[in-house]
């Protein structure tokens, strides 16, 4: 690259040129923050999933490469990229776990935004496009594990089959129209469903769903990532038994995800009241939410009916989840008595969650309420920060030693390697990610560390970003400033900490809206 | 004119919404063609308008004089010149003559039965027993049994499932005068026919 003569740093000057440019695009629009300081991951889930899905899709086209659709050779397909093809184990567990992952938080984030009362007051639009989003991830990691063509697998297109074709009138032809006439079929076309027609609707639709304020917090993706290549590295993902359509096959239960509805199933009730309607009526009452929440205020503390419903559906989620996986281990009864849930029983389960949540979440509010109130009486403590105080140079010592010991980790990772040990090798790159995260935080704790003045100050207005709270003037000051110049704007660092925190937050409206931009609905996502 | 109201029939149209009008008609127009391409989702090769033979696995058509009584053999249906599909589960039937004591000695229609192999729980290949004390179809996998007769399920996990998913799809049948078994063109719905794997409501309109 000869570009610029009299330039003598001209790549520099070209990443600024590109910089620039960016200004023409559409990210402008978006409001990126790198928080400058550990910040709760609570008010990022949403860019921490958008991330997982973005891990999903690199390893899921690199799983493209060897992975056949055809009915006689897709469980075979996949059994060599687990066994035979380098680090086929490795891409594989990672996008299993990653559409776990995904799908947990895109769970965690939901209720996030709804208890904390988020999703109200003229975010409508992205809380229904996010509940769209959220039904068609779960539909994307369903079409994912269909195409495996285990046992587990059949059983799963042998229930989404059935009830499409429940649908009354036209169940048979939209069952033929979009799952085709047989295995064969279904096993392309959820293919065809799972690589494209899905992860292009999610983008659609996120694009829509992102709002202008986004949080990247490197260390905290970096640590997600290194979960679930933990997560792989101890639970690997079983390969299942191959489908024989003559052969027995063992007892299965749909991914987690899926074993609530699952439960509704197993209680032989007709299958579209069962399967359709009742997930249907419940995805519905999730996008009309926001719609009846009409309390004034957010927190949860303050909306107790909406908190009830949210606490009610916590609970029918987990039980009807547990219920699903739940077959009783007497081997002595017949299967189909271990299979079959009592309608009655399970019904009148669910019923009794009711009133037990409304309690429960009644209890929580008053606790909370008294706990406040007597929080008022005592004198006020400065908010207590768990920061790490360590002395600068101890900073460069620990930065050495994690450097040192990724180099070890990365010795250990292509041993356990060479000697076959995939899953042990899956798990230290996990860890080595992890370090990373550490490092990193490390990293900006030390730049933090430079930029402060040598004595604490109590409140400059117009000071260096790294205190605690100045305002963040900086990011008005244009887009030809490249991202990593130090005067790059670290985000005013939310001080919640615990989960309380997420309360305070948002009933503290005045305190927070003194920053000018940030508002407390500004920051999620 | 100080009231707003549908507009009396005489009116006059002005002239931007008649332009209106006629901008909206030919989009729809423009995209009435393209409701017909929706054909191109479902799987051509279920559809079958013709009557096709009763081909056994060796080759020969089945006939009413040589198919032995209380016997099945498995056919392909609709058979296609892929191999790959012609394995596949969904185009697996069980043809079978009843045994003696359900009619299987009549020399018509009536003796034979065609009924889909996929069961109707989860999708494995269910057959039908011939030996004394069984002469039902079972499945391997969790013991459904179904009824030769009409094609009900009555046990096992296919048993309990609500209509239509207790009666296993069948296929009408046809004797011509030289005794060969034809297969007529089905009705792929759960009220005709049934539905490969999902079922078929007991006495719908095409059951002989």
């Amino acid at each position: 690259m000869s570009a610029t003569v009299q330039d003598e740093n001209g790549l520099v000057a070209f990443f600024r040129w590109v910089y620039a440019g960016i200004d023409r695009t559409i990210f402008m629009g978006l409001k990126f923050t790198f928080p400058g300081r550990f910040v709760s991951p609570l008010g990022f889930l949403g860019m921490l999933t958008f991330v997982v899905f973005i891990i999903l899709g690199i390893t899921g086209a690199l799983l493209m490469l060897w992975y056949e659709p055809e009915l006689d050779r897709a469980w075979d397909s996949v059994q060599n990229i687990n066994n035979t093809i380098p680090f086929g184990f490795h891409i594989r567990n990672i996008h299993y776990h990653a559409s776990n992952a995904m799908v947990m938080l895109a769970l965690l984030h939901l209720y996030y935004q709804y208890f904390s009362g988020r999703y109200k007051i003229r975010n409508e639009i992205i809380w229904v496009t996010g509940v769209i989003i959220g039904v068609l991830t779960i539909l994307e990691a369903f079409t994912g594990y269909d195409i495996i063509f285990s046992e587990r697998a059949e059983l799963a297109i042998s229930i989404a089959a059935s009830l499409t074709n429940s649908i009354p009138i036209l169940g048979p032809q939209m069952r033929d129209a979009f799952f085709g006439g047989g295995f064969h079929d279904f096993v392309l076309r959820f293919y065809a469903f799972h690589v494209f027609f899905l992860p292009i609707a999610l983008l659609g639709l996120m694009v829509v769903h992102f709002p202008r304020f986004l949080v990247f917090d490197v260390p905290m993706v970096m640590a997600i990532t290194g979960a679930i290549m933990i997560t792989g590295g101890v639970f690997p993902v079983d390969l299942g038994t191959k489908f024989v359509p003559t052969s027995p096959p063992g007892i299965t239960v749909p991914e987690w995800y899926l074993t609530g509805l699952y439960a509704f199933l197993r209680t032989q009730y007709d299958k579209f009241i069962t399967g359709v309607a009742w997930p249907g009526l419940l995805i519905f009452t999730l996008m009309i939410m926001p719609f009846i929440d009409r309390y004034r205020k957010f927190s949860w503390k303050d909306r107790p009916l909406v908190t009830a419903i949210g606490i009610t559906s916590i609970a029918q989620i987990m039980v009807t989840t547990y219920w699903g996986f739940y077959i009783d281990p007497n081997i002595q009864k017949s299967l189909l008595e271990r299979l079959v849930i009592d309608p009655i029983f399970f019904y009148s389960v669910m019923l009794l969650l009711v009133p037990l949540s409304f309690g429960f979440t009644y209890m929580m509010i008053t606790l909370a309420k008294n706990s406040e109130a007597s929080a008022k009486l005592q004198p006020k403590k400065p908010a207590a920060k768990s920061s790490i105080n360590i002395p600068v140079n101890w900073i460069y010592v620990v930065f050495v030693a994690l450097l040192a010991f990724q180099i070890y980790l990365n010795i250990a990772a292509y041993y356990a390697v060479l000697n076959g040990m995939k899953n042990f090798s899956l798990f230290i790159v996990g860890i080595i990610m992890l370090v990373f995260a550490g490092m990193f935080h490390i990293y900006r704790h030390g730049k933090a560390m430079a930029k402060a003045p040598p004595p604490p100050p109590p409140a400059k207005p117009i000071g260096p970003p790294a205190g605690a709270k100045p305002l963040p003037t900086a990011p008005r000051s244009g887009p030809a400033t490249p991202p990593t110049t130090p005067a790059k704007p670290l985000s005013p660092p939310p001080t919640q900490k615990s989960t309380s925190a997420s309360a305070t937050q948002t009933s503290t409206g005045p305190a927070s809206s003194a920053v000018p931009g940030s508002s407390p609905t500004d920051r999620s996502e | 004119m100080t009231q707003q109201g549908p507009p009396k029939w005489g009116r006059k149209v002005s002239r931007r919404d008649f332009l209106k009008l006629m901008a909206a008609a030919g989009t729809i127009v423009t995209f009435i063609p393209f409701i017909d391409w929706g054909k191109f989702l479902p799987n051509p090769t279920g559809k079958v308008s013709a009557k096709a033979k009763v081909e056994l696995p060796d080759g020969s058509q089945a006939n009413v004089k040589t198919f032995p009584v209380n016997h099945s053999e498995s056919v392909i249906y609709p058979k296609t010149n892929d191999p790959v599909l012609n394995k596949e589960s969904f185009r697996l039937w069980q043809f079978i003559r009843l045994p003696t004591e359900l009619g299987g000695n009549a020399n018509d229609v009536s003796a034979f039965r065609m009924y889909s192999m996929v069961c109707l729980h989860l999708w494995c290949l269910w057959k039908y027993w011939p030996d004394p004390g069984r002469k039902r179809g079972e499945c391997p996998c969790h013991g459904s049994m179904y009824d030769p007769l009409t094609g009900k399920a009555f046990a096992g996990p296919a048993s309990l499932q609500s209509p239509p998913s207790n009666v296993l799809p069948r296929l009408d049948l046809e004797i011509d005068t030289d005794g060969n078994v034809w297969i007529l063109p089905p009705n792929w719905s759960p009220n005709g026919n049934g539905v490969v794997g999902f079922g078929r409501f007991l006495g719908g309109a095409s059951q002989v």
